[in-house]
């Protein structure tokens, strides 16, 4: 059994919970692909782990909306917002049940995955390490899409998670990289983070 | 039939699937931004494409003739074709906001905008370089930035591929970050600024 957590109100603006809820929907979806497409396990427990935040962030929602409703004309006006966040909150759902085809050990047939190989970029995962040589720089300074062809698309740091990074954003050791590109860039980029390729010239 | 084209035709199946309900969130999103029915309707006819798609993937994922050490593999092709069909729910869901002529909240807006991207609509004018072009020729996202998300061409709306041939009156809808949108309205309607209503 999963841990349900006691969810208390927070007095979180509801268009933050909004954006927070619809990006994360929109990345499980990329995620939970990958996973399931190219048997990725870790992939996938982060889509599970990331369908309990959009729970816990509808919740929010909910709790938001309610307080803000005080009379007919307010809950017309707020109605909208409610179901819009219940189709992120669906698509989410829809996204956990693709990675539980991993998680459960179903897996998709490796045929299928070798077609869709070459029409879908595969996502991957790459941990900043100490001494790496792109810690403590800027997303933009590092061109990784001219150089390997490789974009970040989201970072997890401790227990956030930063979608569409900016390339103002800086790196910092211990961040989580989703990266989308061609396998060998993929690949090049892992070994700069991971630090075992000193140089980012090349 | 081949072991591997069949998984080919499988294979397409999903993937177009999988396309066409991604594709359906963007302009879910779209049309609750533009507040934008008829982009809305063009969401629910979609939904009703993927209906379809996916009895028909069934179909063919069913009757391909699997073997019993396959049956996991082929089930988990199933279930992903049931979760892009619920995420195409989802989407029209989203959509139904614009059709019931729901308030459009400024949260909204404000939740679809500043997930840092935007989205723009153009029309193109005669002299626009991308009259006669195809999307692909056009370089849309290459030079601007912003990617082509939809077409309305005389009151219909059309999902632009890559062999999609643009003409002068077309109205191009994209998404994309927000620096990029003077370009891409310069792009398509150089002379003079046209006012999309």
């Amino acid at each position: 059994m999963p841990r349900f957590e006691k969810i208390k109100f927070k007095p979180i603006p509801v268009s933050e919970l909004l954006i927070e809820m619809k990006n994360l929907s929109e990345l499980m979806i990329h995620l939970a692909y990958s996973a399931a497409l190219f048997n990725d396990k870790e992939l996938a427990e982060d889509v599970i782990e990331l369908e309990a935040r959009v729970d816990t962030l509808a919740y929010l929602l909910d709790m938001q909306i309610m307080v803000a409703a005080r009379d007919a004309k307010d809950a017309e006006a707020l109605i909208g917002v409610s179901a819009v966040a219940a189709a992120a909150d669906k698509i989410s759902d829809a996204a956990a049940d693709i990675a539980a085809i991993v998680t459960r050990d179903i897996g998709v047939h490796p045929l299928v995955s070798a077609i869709f190989e070459k029409v879908e970029e595969r996502l991957s995962k790459a941990i900043v390490r100490e001494g790496s040589p792109a810690a403590g720089k800027e997303i933009g300074a590092l061109d990784l899409a001219a150089r390997m062809g490789v974009d970040i698309i989201a970072i997890r740091r401790d227990k956030e998670w930063l979608i569409k990074p900016s390339g103002r954003e800086k790196l910092r050791r211990g961040d989580v990289l989703i990266t989308r590109g061609a396998p060998q860039g993929i690949k090049d980029f892992k070994d700069i983070a991971e630090g075992s390729l000193a140089q980012l010239e090349g | 039939m081949t072991e591997k084209k069949r998984f080919e035709e499988i294979v397409e199946c999903l993937v177009e699937l999988k396309d066409t309900s991604e594709l359906m969130i963007d302009l879910a999103y779209t049309s609750l931004m533009l507040d934008n029915k008829e982009l809305a309707e063009e969401v629910h006819r979609l939904e009703e494409n993927v209906d379809k798609l996916h009895t028909d993937f069934e179909l063919l994922v069913l009757t391909s003739d699997f073997k019993k050490e396959e049956a996991s593999g082929f089930l988990g092709l199933i279930r992903m074709g049931v979760a892009a069909e619920k995420i195409a729910d989802a989407a029209a869901e989203i959509a139904e906001v614009v059709l019931r002529d729901l308030e459009s909240h400024p949260v909204l807006k404000l939740a679809i905008k500043s997930a840092e991207e935007t989205v723009a609509q153009a029309c193109v004018t005669e002299g626009s370089t991308l009259v006669g072009k195809t999307l692909k020729e056009a370089r849309v996202q290459e030079e601007t930035g912003m990617w082509v998300q939809v077409i309305r061409r005389n009151m219909k709306t059309l999902r632009p591929k890559g062999d999609s041939r643009i003409q002068s009156g077309d109205v191009l809808i994209a998404s994309g970050y927000s620096k990029g949108v003077e370009s891409f309205r310069k792009l398509a309607s150089p002379e003079q600024f046209c006012q999309v209503e």
